[in-house]
């Protein structure tokens, strides 16, 4: 098998490249342990079997940034057999940066030449065969949009990889007194070090132990005597005056700025482009925040409001026809009765909330993968940066943190837009204060209930709150777990691109899969656990005395200070760690111990899939009127349920208006649900920041309900 | 003078970066080098990062950033 990695500067095409290359046999994951995405496909091409790894994308090989270390890492450790290069060829010199610090690993390289025609466009001619010349390496243009150079690249790698290629990676010079150096030092590497001389390319090796990388630095305990390491920088400080790292980069520069000027010619007068002309509209001074909240809102309202009828269209079939034929069928095959509640209540629910959040996922992949790609992502952080700098976020966050009023899942698979590994685990902590859509029910079940006159101001006042804490944990967090991080904010604007269809399909569909995959398995074990808790021991007359209700009574006296400790409420709020919206449901079943009246009406299979068919079509009506009908968001409208009428009695019955507000903070505040853990623990690839979150919101839930509890006992306020 | 001084529109040479480690290291990898040209396109609607061309392709970095970037701006 050839093992081929894809390098390259970030905007260089290098997605779609891959894209275009290995299609849907593309594998989303993660990097072992970190946040940052990782594609990889197998394929055979011209009878030989390929592995294609994509790299993050990166602007150097220097130790800094999570992505340039997990490229690098790779590069040295797992030492493919080609690396392909993907280059911008309407920015050829910061390219070059890049294939520069590549060529030191030794590895064959070929580059390719992509968004050729942007650069052919602009009059840039690029001299191939002289580019070929002075790296050495096989050169093959490409327009990644339009799939064309593919099979010459591939053709080309094979080659290489065959060993059948007059290009292959070449040494570049670096100047006599650099390579003076460095054949004083790889000698001694070899004498001294040899152990890192065998597990890592020399020339390489010798550069970064030139430079003091600190990787490669705390492998021999920071002790460089053994390499003559002071003379070494004494005689290059004597030549070129300055720190070691600014000589290296300077040289490597300096190569690449001299490739560029062999090969490239362009028109003496430069155009104004496209991008300026854009920005000059969309960053403008009085325009730009407008312009990008208006898109946010744009955003956020197709999302939910589009993928709400699907939702709920899900939801329905699940919950009816799904249900009822898993029913029939397992009274056909006389299931005892255990069985098949533990199938419709714990799997079948359980699976159908997992599927509930597909079109949500979907779409919202679908929006981040097109803004990534066309540019704007980059813009929205220069205008947002400075208002989120505030509480120690980074202009992107922002976007993530809207996601958040809509669904905190998606909203946490967002964080992936954040470059550094800070700024999204601190997103991601703070996006569960966020107030969801599935918080919604249960305030409107208790808003309406005791607060009807006023239900726009508490509800409002429920949003408000979400978003001052979160600005408040946003600073404690920055002077507790993240204290001393350095933040910076140097990025590129890339010029805007149009994203190709093809290709945002590819990796929506790919990003969802692998969140619903992951998704799946942990919610089905969390809903089953919760049947089991609320149905044991099997055949409990009274919910009371399922474990669930058992668990209920032991925690309810923690909630006895913020005004709610009946063991009802306290069982619902454990079970509302599958979703938020479930509590209402929990207290349905709890308070009024409905007996479920099973439904006997004998309906047809046939009969089903046409109720299913039709009742999608209208799915897809609504989903389309939302779009353009109103301009609020449907799913943050509040549309009193009078079906919950009895529900209502009791709850009027146990809560003072006073302790239903502070039970409805605590619902806002008190943890993130099952999937949005999940989500977390997927992004970051450890349960660590799913436990802080839990900790640190049911703290923060029961000191602030606590606080309007007494505090308005005080007062006086709504006790009766 | 630094970076953050220059005005929209302004061009300056770089002429040091004073500032060590990780920082100056990753504003060498994005082209941020003594001797290059820079120029300032505009500043963010609040005010702050900034924008500017380097090596021919639009970098933006923040005002605190900015400042440890040291640049002439003789008459061009
Ligand atoms: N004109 C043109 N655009 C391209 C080409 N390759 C990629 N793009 C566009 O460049 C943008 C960035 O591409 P992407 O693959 O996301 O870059 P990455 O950051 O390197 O993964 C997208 O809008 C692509 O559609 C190309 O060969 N020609
Ligand atoms: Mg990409």
């Amino acid at each position: 098998m050839i093992t081929i990695a894809v390098a390259g500067n970030p905007n260089s095409g290098k997605s779609t490249l891959v894209n275009a290359i290995a299609g849907t046999r593309l594998h989303v994951g993660n990097w072992p342990g970190v946040t940052v995405e990782k594609k990889e496909a197998i394929f055979e091409y011209d009878g030989k079997k390929i592995m294609l790894v994509d790299l993050p994308g990166t602007y150097s090989l220097s130790p800094y940034t999570q992505e340039e270390i997990i490229a690098r890492d790779y590069l040295v450790h797992e030492t493919p057999d080609v690396i392909i290069n993907v280059v911008d060829s309407t920015n050829l010199e910061r390219n070059l940066y890049l294939t520069v610090q590549l060529l030191e690993l030794g590895i064959p390289v070929v580059i390719a030449l992509n968004i050729y025609d942007e650069a052919k466009k602009k009059g840039h001619r690029i001299d191939i065969k002289s580019m070929e010349e002075a790296l050495g390496v096989k050169v093959v243009t490409t327009v990644a949009t339009e799939r064309t150079g593919l099979n010459h690249l591939l053709t080309a790698v094979l080659k290489v990889a065959g060993n059948s290629s007059r290009y292959y990676s070449k040494q570049l010079d670096y100047g006599e007194d650099l390579e003076s150096v460095a054949r004083v030092m790889e000698r001694k590497i070899k004498q001294n070090y040899n152990f890192l001389a065998e597990k890592y390319p020399l020339r390489w090796l010798t550069f970064k132990l030139l430079e003091g990388d600190t990787h490669i630095l705390e492998k021999i305990n920071g002790d460089r005597n053994g390499l003559c390491f002071d003379e070494v920088v004494q005689h290059l400080r004597k030549t070129y005056g300055d720190d070691i790292e600014s000589i290296m980069a300077n040289v490597r520069y300096a190569k690449a700025a001299e490739t560029t000027h062999r090969v490239l010619s362009k028109p003496e007068i430069r155009k104004i482009e496209l991008t300026e002309k854009i920005d000059a509209v969309i960053l403008n001074r009085f325009l730009g925040v407008p312009i990008f909240l208006a898109l946010m809102w744009f955003v956020f309202k197709f999302t939910f409001d589009v993928s709400t009828p699907f939702v709920d269209w899900i939801d329905a079939v699940i919950s009816g026809p799904l249900k009822r034929w898993a029913m029939v069928i397992l009274g056909m095959i006389h299931a005892p009765a255990w069985t098949t509640s533990l199938v419709t209540d714990g799997v079948i629910a359980g699976v159908g909330f997992v599927i509930m959040f597909v079109p949500v996922i979907f779409t919202i992949m679908f929006f981040i993968t097109f803004l990534e790609g066309s540019g704007y992502m980059a813009r929205a952080a220069f205008v947002m940066d400075r208002a989120m700098r505030a509480i120690g976020l980074h202009g992107k966050s922002f976007i993530p943190m809207v996601l958040g009023f809509g669904c905190n899942v998606p909203a946490i698979c967002a964080t992936r837009i954040l470059e550094n590994q800070k700024d999204k685990v601190l997103t991601a902590l703070l996006i569960p204060l966020m107030s969801c859509g599935a918080r919604l029910p249960i305030y409107v079940l208790f808003v309406g209930t005791f607060f009807s006159e006023n239900s726009g101001t508490v509800l409002w006042s429920l949003y408000v709150m979400g978003i001052v804490l979160a600005i408040v944990m946003g600073i404690v967090f920055k002077r507790t777990i993240f204290k001393g991080e350095p933040s910076v904010f140097i990025m590129e604007l890339p010029p805007y691109r149009m994203p190709s269809f093809k290709n945002l399909m590819i990796y929506t569909w790919e990003r969802g899969k692998h969140f619903l995959v992951k998704a799946g398995t942990y919610i089905l074990l969390v809903s089953i656990m919760v049947w089991l808790l609320l149905n044991l021991p099997w055949g409990v007359e009274h919910k009371k005395d399922s474990y669930l209700g058992k668990t209920g009574q032991v925690i309810a006296r923690v909630f006895k200070p913020l005004g709610f400790g009946s063991w009802e409420v306290a069982s619902s709020l454990i079970t509302g760690v599958i979703a938020k919206e479930i509590v209402v449901g929990t207290m349905g079943e709890i308070y009024i111990e409905k007996k479920m009246v099973e439904t006997t009406e004998q309906k047809t299979l046939l009969h089903d899939l046409k109720e299913c068919g039709i009742s999608f079509t209208i799915a897809v009506k609504d989903s389309v009127t939302n779009v353009f009908s109103t301009f609020w968001m449907k799913s943050i409208s509040i549309g009193g349920d009078k079906k919950l009428t009895p529900l209502r009695t009791v709850i009027q019955e146990t809560f003072t208006p006073l302790s239903a507000y502070a039970f409805l903070s605590f619902v806002l505040l008190y943890m993130p649900c099952i999937v949005a853990s999940i989500a977390m623990r997927n992004e970051f690839g450890t349960w660590k920041w799913v436990g802080v979150s839990f900790v640190y919101q049911i703290a923060l839930g029961w000191i602030v309900a606590f606080a309007i509890y007494q505090g308005g006992k005080l007062l006086g306020i709504g006790i009766g | 003078m630094n970076l953050s001084m220059l005005k929209p529109g302004e061009t300056g040479k770089i002429r040091d970066i004073e500032v060590r480690g990780s920082l100056k290291r990753r504003l060498m990898d994005m082209g941020v080098l003594i001797g290059e040209e820079v120029r300032v396109l505009k500043k963010a609607p609040l005010g702050d990062p900034i924008e500017v061309t380097i090596k021919n392709y639009n970098l933006s970095l923040r005002k605190k950033e900015a400042k440890v970037i040291l640049v002439t701006t003789a008459a061009l």
